[in-house]
């Protein structure tokens, strides 16, 4: 009786108590992932796949020196298995699971090149002190982009893989050369249907040149607008100088045109920091949200035009932004609080990557690096550049991140030479020194255009870097504002699911 | 850990049984900018890290973060030596097969009949 008594026992489909009960503590296995102090108090663990699990300093030493006691500390120990931290087998049961989310997480690399950026005039009639590119010139041969580039442009883009196409229309200011904009849209028209690929399109523009004609065109063909918006008209226009300083005014009455004739969605702003910007977070968020904007990027302070400064002022400069970030981001926490959807889009990218499931399309934040592999550029001259910042090196008279040029090169040059593949060597956050062990890594990315501008090496020293220093922090920032206050959790939550 | 500070430079005395060098160089690569770092090897037993500050930074503070430092990443070094294996075997988990096949290699039994094709009137 007693052997049928155990028989059916050990056949039971659930095991007693005392079974788990009796695990030894030190009966786990590691799995990959990597941990960061983010205040004297609190660590992070995050895995390879991005999950996060924020628990008291102290706790990497006691799980990694199997020094956690799963009988005393079951919440932290279900956690760390549940997140795949930890794991009672020596191949985890889900590791298919956590494979397939890995491959979702660098599944922006499937379509290849999708955003094609056209600089369509060096041209233009702003002389914005910060901008290094632009020519106040009538001269359209020797700074719009021939018709020659363009159908060129458009056949290599036509060859990427990507079934979804963003051409992006940059100068100077792109409107100067609205005919030719019209050309290339009425061209890549013409081809996507029998290529099957779904166009976007896009103008960056300072609105200054906007007329009906332009408005009429850009509702008719679904174009986007992307302006220039730097803040209130004290900021905006002592960056941006026109004839008449009245830059600011014009943007206004542009945006609320395009508004009202292409509609809400189809416009947005983008602010460009400058050392001016630093001294006035609260008023530039203010101005977004006065005017009705859903969002503000914070775009961190471009290193390209101080690039030639020392490390210390670039330092400095950097823990300057940071100071206006942080202030800028409660500013904007504080209007959601107050009931209104207003999002930081910097922020967001990074809470997607950090909350979600899926990549971002940043080309800055991702690894491998965004540039070539999401982004080209094709200058007005015929130039192809690995990114934006790439082409704004070469204004400089630095042409490493040139990738060839439309005249001479095939598709296959440009996208596969040798100078590609040099790039792509230090394109990959998980090789990096200081990167390879970083909890941040999943949710960041390489930039060797950043570094070879800022410390001459395209490789990049992560103990110097501002790339590193800059997003390290905000990282940080915001995973301790979400751990400090779930109501801001629930924001951030928001904001990402919009 | 025996320590030493002459004229502004700290000198590190880490027992090898605990620390390998691989530890040495992730702990003290964030330290390149701000400190000159020279690690050697002191002895059968020691290694010898010398740190001195580029600028004036006070180097008794430094003693307190080097420790809490080389902590950390023993543990990193712990944790990616002990899971090599198993996230290599997840990557190549995540981009082998890439290829979906669009149709199967192999027919597809229909026990019950649900195929239109073999279906009877």
């Amino acid at each position: 009786m007693e052997q049928i008594k155990a028989e059916i026992k050990k056949t039971r489909k659930f095991k007693d108590f005392e079974y788990y009960e009796s695990r030894k503590q030190n009966e786990y296995y590691l799995l990959p992932f990597r941990f960061h102090r983010i205040t004297e108090q609190k660590e992070v663990f995050v895995n390879e796949v991005g999950d996060f699990l924020i628990v008291p300093s102290g706790t990497a030493e006691k799980v990694i020196t199997r020094k956690l006691n799963p009988e005393i500390e079951k919440e932290l120990y279900a956690d760390l298995i549940a997140n795949f931290f930890i794991s009672e087998a020596r191949i985890p049961p889900l590791i298919d699971i956590t494979a397939v989310r890995y491959r979702t997480k660098k599944s922006f690399l499937d379509g290849f090149t999708a955003l094609h950026i056209f600089v369509i005039s060096l041209r233009c009639e702003h002389t914005c002190h910060y901008c290094q590119v632009s020519r106040v010139t009538t001269n359209k041969t020797a700074f719009d982009m021939s018709r020659k580039h363009i159908d060129k442009g458009i056949e290599y883009m036509m060859m990427s893989p990507s079934v979804n196409l963003t051409m992006e229309f940059q100068g100077g200011e792109a409107l100067l050369a609205f005919e030719n904009i019209q050309y290339a849209i009425e061209k890549a028209n013409m081809l996507a249907p029998k290529l099957n690929k779904n166009m976007t399109y896009v103008i960056c523009t300072n609105l200054a040149l906007l007329n009906e004609e332009i408005l009429n065109y850009c509702k008719t063909e679904n174009i986007l607008i992307s302006a220039s918006l730097d803040g209130p008209a004290f900021i905006h226009n002592a960056n941006r100088h026109r004839p008449g300083n009245n830059s600011y005014e014009l943007t206004i009455e542009g945006i609320e045109k395009c508004r009202a004739s292409i509609g809400e969605d189809k416009v947005s702003a983008l602010l460009t920091t400058t050392t001016l910007s630093l001294d006035y977070p609260t008023e530039i968020v203010d101005e977004y949200f006065n005017k009705n904007f859903k969002s503000i990027f914070l775009r961190p302070i471009s290193p390209y035009g101080f690039a030639k400064h020392n490390g210390k002022k670039n330092g400095y400069l950097t823990d300057r932004f940071l100071t206006f970030y942080k202030t800028a981001l409660n500013r904007i926490i504080k209007y959601n609080i107050e009931g209104h959807f207003f999002r930081e889009e910097y922020a967001t990218i990074i809470l997607k990557k950090i909350l979600s499931p899926f990549p971002v399309g940043f080309v800055d934040l991702q690894s491998p690096a965004g540039m070539i592999n999401k982004v080209i550029v094709f200058n007005y001259d015929g130039k192809v550049y690995a990114s934006d910042e790439a082409r704004m090196l070469a204004e400089n008279h630095d042409y490493t991140f040139c990738l060839g040029n439309l005249d001479e090169n095939t598709y296959h040059d440009i996208f596969f030479n040798e100078n590609v593949s040099h790039i792509s060597d230090v394109m990959v956050n998980e090789a990096l020194a200081g990167c390879s062990e970083c909890a941040f890594q999943s949710y960041c990315g390489a930039d060797p255009v950043f570094h070879y501008a800022t410390q001459g090496d395209m490789y990049g020293n992560r103990a110097d870097s501002l790339f590193c220093r800059k997003n390290m922090e905000i990282i940080r920032y915001l995973l301790e504002l979400m751990d400090n206050n779930k109501s801001i959790e629930k924001i951030f939550y928001n904001w990402i699911n919009y | 850990m025996k320590t030493e500070i002459n004229d502004q430079e700290l000198s590190i005395y880490i027992d090898k049984s605990l620390y390998n060098t691989d530890v040495l160089y992730k702990c003290f690569y964030w330290y390149s900018t701000d400190y000159a770092i020279d690690i050697t090897d002191d002895s059968e037993k020691h290694h010898l890290v010398k740190i001195k500050p580029v600028d004036k930074n006070s180097t008794e503070s430094l003693i307190t973060k080097v420790k809490k430092d080389l902590i950390d990443f023993k543990l990193r070094d712990i944790v990616t030596k002990e899971t090599k294996t198993i996230r290599e075997l997840m990557i190549a988990k995540a981009f082998a097969y890439y290829d979906s096949d669009e149709t199967p290699a192999s027919d597809i039994s229909d026990p019950v009949g649900f195929d239109p094709e073999n279906m009877q009137e």
